[in-house]
């Protein structure tokens, strides 16, 4: 596969190329639909490319692994859907306080609970954000295609490591799916992240303008101190000190949304339209195809969610009078966007929800627009 | 060499009182700079290793003591001699 | 290397209550690891939540600090991504028999290649006092106040039955068998699983009549039996009561292929 430039695969399957093409090293995962394909994909190819897959015995040992294999200063990966992912909440938390780079992969399905193994859903973007305790910050991205599904799979990696963070690809059981073509580019940007290196005493401390640390890799005589107790920056454990605890929890937060603008992905068509779609993913597709044959109704399909793009959405915002956002579930983004989009003028800011596995069509999105007086 | 009780670190636990085979320990009636009764070294002379340079024949309470406030210090010639 | 060369003497005293085992078992696994000549910058420490688990933040060198119950399965993706590191973990009973229960039989099943010292003070010490999957029948705690109404697991058994390759128990009382069972764990492959029974005075003892630390190194030592010598097979006495018996020794040590060998690891390539 590795010569060859175009391919027609599975959602899943393009999710795989493209993180071993970002350096995948580690993978462990647990079966569950409708992401297992990641997890067998990689358990043929991982091996081959120098890598480890490992199955491991539930969903919260996967993503343990993960970290730990992370801290020996590895990329490394899990897949997985909504029952899994609420397991993964609390090492979730331990990734963003201990500031460890780590890929999960969520192919989400209809929820809540067991729910809809094999239908597809957007129910889990609002716990992508909230889902662990406390206050943190995380990156996520929304694939529309087989061909994002690799595109934003190289993203979320190199997000990751950029930023020391657990990154998302919030997929659905549609996309994961479904196939179509993959082009894959002969070159493709990978970023690592910044190791630490022989350390001055005076600089061990000191803040980097990104609020990025240099990673501390396990056995290379650092003495590296990882904890999701409240710490210093030079590793002093002090749950006690509001002070310490306030400096970290802001960096960790402030370290992505300082960064907006750098992580915000995006696409816009018909931008000075009078009322303008959002959606991301498959909640985009019906919207799409009316946007492509009448100018009055432009779409912003958000391609990363978290942080969520607030300048894309208030650029088109300021520009439109009405603004409909279209989901698969019963509202997780929209209350977010409607305080943006309030925010940057536009008049009104409606939902259109949808739940129980299938997109919303052309027609419903029409009949939408034309109950708002858009059409 | 003889068995010397760290005042920073000892908290009176009474361990080394407990676990030492010679009775060499007795637990302290004095409160320590860190606020404990400190365990004191009453019979450094029945130790196993009194008079004894090298190889340590016992080290029950170096071993056993949960704040690592005991070590080995070699003894003066009067105290080798007692 | 000095003792305070393998732990970082910065951080003494240590928090530890007056008497904890804990810091029996710091002098115990010290020992071994300076006997035995290994090296701390190719070894990392890993640690769930609990007062034991807090050991590793006192070596000298890199560690991992997890959260509870899941220290095994965070040391087995850093053991498999680093071949080149050893790792030793330092878990309590309640977060390896309780919450990390499924990843501490899995582990030994895979019997990935790590050392894990269990740290079994039969409570849960670190938050006041509440019963553990090892506090023995009919004693109290925060959460049992009427007596444990619940049987304990013994952890070394499990181990057996699930395959770790090399599995031993003592208790704070016998430190030079404690030693030695390390250095022997230490230099095994595989899944090296070492049960230390040890005091939490503050904790347990305090509310079971036996507040000195030294009375629990008692109870410890009446009730310890040989395992070769124990009358009963463990699993015909599950309890670790006054009446009972603490069974000591070492429980298991075969040489089944360890989890990096049966993966393969480093082995398969472009």
């Amino acid at each position: 596969m590795s010569d060859a430039k175009e391919y027609f695969v599975q959602g899943n399957e393009a999710c795989v190329e493209a993180s071993l093409a970002s350096g995948l090293k580690f993978f462990a995962g647990y079966p569950i639909t409708p992401s297992t394909e990641v997890a067998e994909g990689l358990a043929h190819r991982l091996p081959k490319a120098g890598g480890v897959f490992l199955q491991m015995e539930d969903e919260i040992a996967c993503i343990s692994a993960v970290i730990g294999a992370s801290w020996g200063g590895v990329k490394a990966m899990t897949a997985t859907s909504g029952p899994g992912f609420s397991l993964m909440q609390e090492a979730i938390g331990y990734a963003a306080m201990s500031e460890t780079p780590v890929v999960l992969v969520n192919v989400m399905r209809g929820g809540p609970s067991t729910g809809q193994p094999t239908r597809a859903s957007q129910g889990d973007v609002a716990q992508t954000r909230f889902g662990s305790h406390g206050d943190y910050q995380v990156i996520a991205f929304a694939p529309a295609s087989v061909q994002e599904m690799f595109d934003l799979t190289v993203e979320t990696f190199n997000f990751s490591e950029k930023y020391r963070v657990p990154a998302f690809l919030l997929s659905d059981a549609e996309i994961g799916h479904m196939r179509g073509l993959l082009r894959v580019p002969p070159d493709i940007e990978v970023i690592n992240r910044k190791e630490l290196g022989v350390r001055r005493q005076d600089k061990a401390s000191e803040v980097p303008d990104n609020l990025v640390h240099p990673f501390p890799t396990f056995g290379r005589g650092h003495k590296t101190m990882v904890t999701g107790m409240t710490h210093t920056d030079d590793s002093r454990i002090e749950p006690e000190d509001p002070e310490v605890h306030s400096e970290l929890v802001t960096r960790l937060n402030e370290k992505i949304t300082r960064s907006r603008k750098d992580i915000n992905r995006w696409e816009v068509i018909n931008e000075d339209a009078r009322t303008m779609i959002v959606a991301y993913g498959s909640s985009s597709f019906g919207a799409r195809e009316i946007a492509a044959k009448d100018r009055r109704i432009g779409l912003l399909r958000l391609k990363s969610l978290w942080p969520l793009p607030e300048e894309p959405i208030a650029d088109v915002a300021g520009k439109c009078e009405k603004m409909l956002v279209c989901e698969m579930n019963l509202g997780q983004m929209y209350s977010h966007i409607k305080r943006v989009a309030l925010e940057a003028g536009c008049r009104t800011v409606e939902l259109l929800p949808k739940i129980g596995g299938d997109p919303q069509t052309p027609s419903e999105v029409r009949s939408k627009l034309r109950e708002m007086g858009a059409i | 060499m003889k068995p010397v009780v760290n005042l920073k670190y000892c908290k009176g636990c009474n361990v080394c009182v407990y676990i030492c085979p010679k009775k060499c320990y007795s637990r302290g009636a004095e409160i320590s700079e860190m606020g404990y009764f400190a365990a004191v070294v009453s019979s450094p002379e029945k130790c196993y290793n009194h008079n004894r340079e090298g190889k340590l024949i016992c080290e029950l309470c170096v071993l056993s003591c949960p704040d690592q406030a005991i070590s080995w210090f070699p003894e003066t010639e009067e105290e080798k001699s007692r | 290397m000095d003792i305070f060369d393998f732990y970082r003497k910065d951080r003494w005293p240590h928090v530890f209550c007056p008497g904890c085992g804990n810091g029996t078992v710091m002098n115990c696994f010290y020992r071994a690891f300076n006997e035995l000549g290994l090296d701390l910058e190719k070894t990392a420490f890993v640690g769930g939540i609990g007062c034991s688990s807090r050991i590793p933040l006192y070596i000298n060198s890199d560690a991992l600090h997890t959260t509870h119950g899941r220290a095994l399965a965070f040391a087995t993706g850093l053991r498999l991504s680093r071949l080149d590191l050893s790792v030793v973990v330092f878990t309590g009973d309640g977060d390896l028999g309780a919450i990390g229960g499924n990843h501490f039989i899995n582990g030994c099943r895979r019997n990935v290649d790590m050392t894990v010292i269990c740290i079994n003070n039969n409570i849960y010490g670190m938050t006041g006092g509440q019963a553990s999957i090892t506090t023995p029948h009919d004693y109290q705690s925060t959460t049992t106040p009427y007596g444990n109404k619940e049987y304990p697991f013994d952890l070394a058994e499990i181990a057996v039955a699930a395959g770790a390759n090399y599995v031993a128990r003592w208790t704070t009382r016998h430190v030079r068998e404690l030693t030695k069972a390390m250095k022997t764990a230490l230099q095994k492959k595989g899944f090296r699983f070492v049960e230390v029974v040890s005091q939490c005075p503050t904790n347990f003892g305090r509310r079971n009549k036996m507040a000195d630390p030294t009375q629990m190194l008692e109870w410890f030592r009446e009730s310890s039996v040989r395992r070769d010598k124990a009358r009963m097979a463990a699993v015909d006495h599950v309890d670790l009561n006054l009446a009972g018996q603490i069974t000591v020794g070492e429980f298991v040590s075969r040489d089944r292929e360890c989890y990096e060998e049966l993966l393969g690891v480093g082995k398969h390539g472009v």
